[in-house]
């Protein structure tokens, strides 16, 4: 589903990504983990075309974000759920609204935005919340808000990038066993993070990241921080 | 219907940004009323002006005064020889006098007035051909023909069109900075949410649709508030122009109301395209995406 080959992004001379190879499949669950700066978010945001890489190719589901023209870039956002470390929600409208904002863009039917948007507030377990805007809810709450709006239009992948940096222990572990149940509905998610205990609680697949390269990539893996190793 | 459904949001999407730009709403409207006020009444000027030339202009008469040491007779028998004059009337310097004494309260002075050929031509294209002939002639002190003075208005409205397009041109420029300015705040109020609606796929038209919307509102209440006070406008100053100008100027179309549609239409046009292109206009420098 997803696939980087030979990969290099520098910042102004100064490599960020060195030659990173990786696939993920299709309904797989990932972490991305590695300290601060190893190029986590970087990473993410190739996934997303928000940058494009100096060398090598991103592929999603088939198709080539090197190759892609600015046009295409919404087209391919929209098979792509995002969830951000500070949640990005839209201050003034609702939970609902939030939710239902791309559906609404894309022109789906009002009865079918409903439908959908229920739906995706029962997954993150909010349908009470709705008509609250997101100042009135907890950062847990923002962040469940933010995955609901993520997976309302139903796409194959989910990227996080640190979805728990601003939560919690507990609240983190909710969140990335919500992450976890999603995947299990056949949605290819990959999160990174430097939250050890979360991924040493779930033991899913862990890709780390060290100074831009990918230093070891084991199934039901453990966290070890650099120091340890 | 999908485009039906998409389309209705972008409008809803527009409502709410023009009730989050609150009273600048009403700056922008009236700045750009107050040009299209000024456009307007210009543009007015010259369909009235063209109208007044075209009716009038096309009049097969003209008028020769005659020199005081002459016999008015003998000079109508040599003009009604020229090819292409169909009738030549006399009108006495007395009973012209007599006229002018009656319509206007003219003090009693000594009867300034020449003796006068009122000549009537078979054809529009043979005026200037008999003009010519009439100027040739000694005992005739001076011509005039509708043709005449229509090219010397006909000049004046060239002017005025010029001018016109001048002003336009300055005062669109002042109301698209302006309603430039409104949007730009509206975008840098939004930043981070267009930033988000950009990272869920929203399309980039549906994000600058509002906003070229928002432009294009502006010019259509602004141009419907100008039309209001044009109109308001006539109706304070055509009274003064049928009673005090009619006299001077016969030819002035008698209904000066009649011009408002076409005017509305393009005060609405040009409000409406302008309003428009500055939202284009600032959307497009302002969100890349
Ligand atoms: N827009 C940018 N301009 C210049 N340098 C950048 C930019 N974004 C990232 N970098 C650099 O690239 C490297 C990787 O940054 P990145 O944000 O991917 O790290 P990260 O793993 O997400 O770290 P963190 O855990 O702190 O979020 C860092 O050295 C950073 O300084
Ligand atoms: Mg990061």
């Amino acid at each position: 589903m997803i696939q980087l080959q030979n990969v290099y992004k520098e910042y102004g001379g100064r490599p960020a990504l060195v030659n990173i190879n990786l696939s993920i499949g299709l309904g797989e669950f990932a972490f991305l983990v590695g300290p601060s700066g190893a190029g986590k978010s970087t990473l993410m945001r190739l996934l997303y075309r928000e940058e494009t890489p100096n060398r090598g190719t991103v592929m999603i589901g088939g198709i080539n974000l090197t190759r892609l023209t600015n046009k295409q870039v919404p087209l391919l956002r929209r098979r792509l759920g995002i969830v951000f470390q500070d949640y990005k929600l839209l201050a003034s409208k609702t939970v609902f609204e939030n939710v239902a904002y791309i559906l609404r863009a894309l022109g789906v039917p009002e009865n079918e935005v409903q439908r959908r948007v229920s739906s995706a507030l029962c997954v993150v377990n909010l349908e009470d919340k709705s008509q609250d805007f997101p100042d009135e809810l907890s950062g847990g709450e923002q962040q469940r808000v933010g995955i609901a709006r993520a997976i309302v239009n139903g796409p194959p992948v989910l990227l996080a990038d640190e979805p728990t940096g601003n939560l919690d222990p507990n609240t983190s572990l909710e969140i990335v066993q919500l992450l976890e149940r999603i995947s299990q509905r056949g949605t290819t998610v990959l999160i990174s993070t430097h939250d050890q205990l979360i991924v040493n609680a779930l033991r899913r697949r862990v890709i780390s990241l060290s100074k831009g390269q990918i230093v070891s990539d084991v199934d039901s893996g453990l966290y070890e921080l650099e120091a340890k190793s | 219907m999908r485009q039906l459904r998409i389309l209705s949001r972008v409008f809803v999407e527009t409502g709410i940004g023009l009730k989050r730009s609150g009273w600048s709403n009403w700056l922008v409207v009236s700045i750009l009323a107050i040009a299209l006020v000024i456009f307007g009444t210009i543009l007015q000027f010259t369909m009235v002006l063209k109208e007044v030339v075209n009716s009038w202009g096309s009049q097969l008469e003209i008028s020769a005064y005659l020199k005081d040491n002459c016999d008015p007779n003998k000079i109508a028998k040599v003009v009604s020889q020229i090819p292409d004059v169909q009738v030549v009337e006399i009108v006495p310097k007395d009973i012209a006098w007599q006229e002018m004494q009656t319509t206007f309260k003219v003090a009693a002075i000594n009867n300034p007035l020449p003796n006068t050929l009122h000549i009537k031509v078979t054809s529009a294209n043979s005026v200037e051909k008999v003009a010519l002939r009439l100027k040739s002639i000694s005992k005739i002190e001076h011509i005039r023909y509708p043709l005449k003075v229509a090219r010397s208005i006909n000049k004046f409205r060239q002017f005025l069109e010029i001018a016109g397009v001048v002003v336009t041109a300055a005062l669109t420029f002042a109301t698209l900075t302006v309603i430039g300015n409104t949007i730009h705040l509206v975008i840098q109020a939004r930043q981070q949410e267009i930033e988000i609606l950009s990272l869920m796929g929203v399309s980039p038209w549906y994000i600058k649709g509002p906003l070229i919307l928002q432009g294009a509102s502006y010019g259509m209440v602004a141009s419907l508030a100008a039309t209001l006070l044009i109109l308001v406008m006539h109706f304070y100053v055509d009274p003064y122009v049928h009673s005090q100008l009619f006299a001077f100027m016969p030819f002035l179309p008698s209904d000066l109301n009649a011009f408002m549609l076409p005017t509305f239409i393009i005060l609405l046009l040009l409000g409406v395209s302008v309003g428009a292109s500055g939202g284009a206009w600032t959307s497009g420098k302002y969100i890349k995406i």
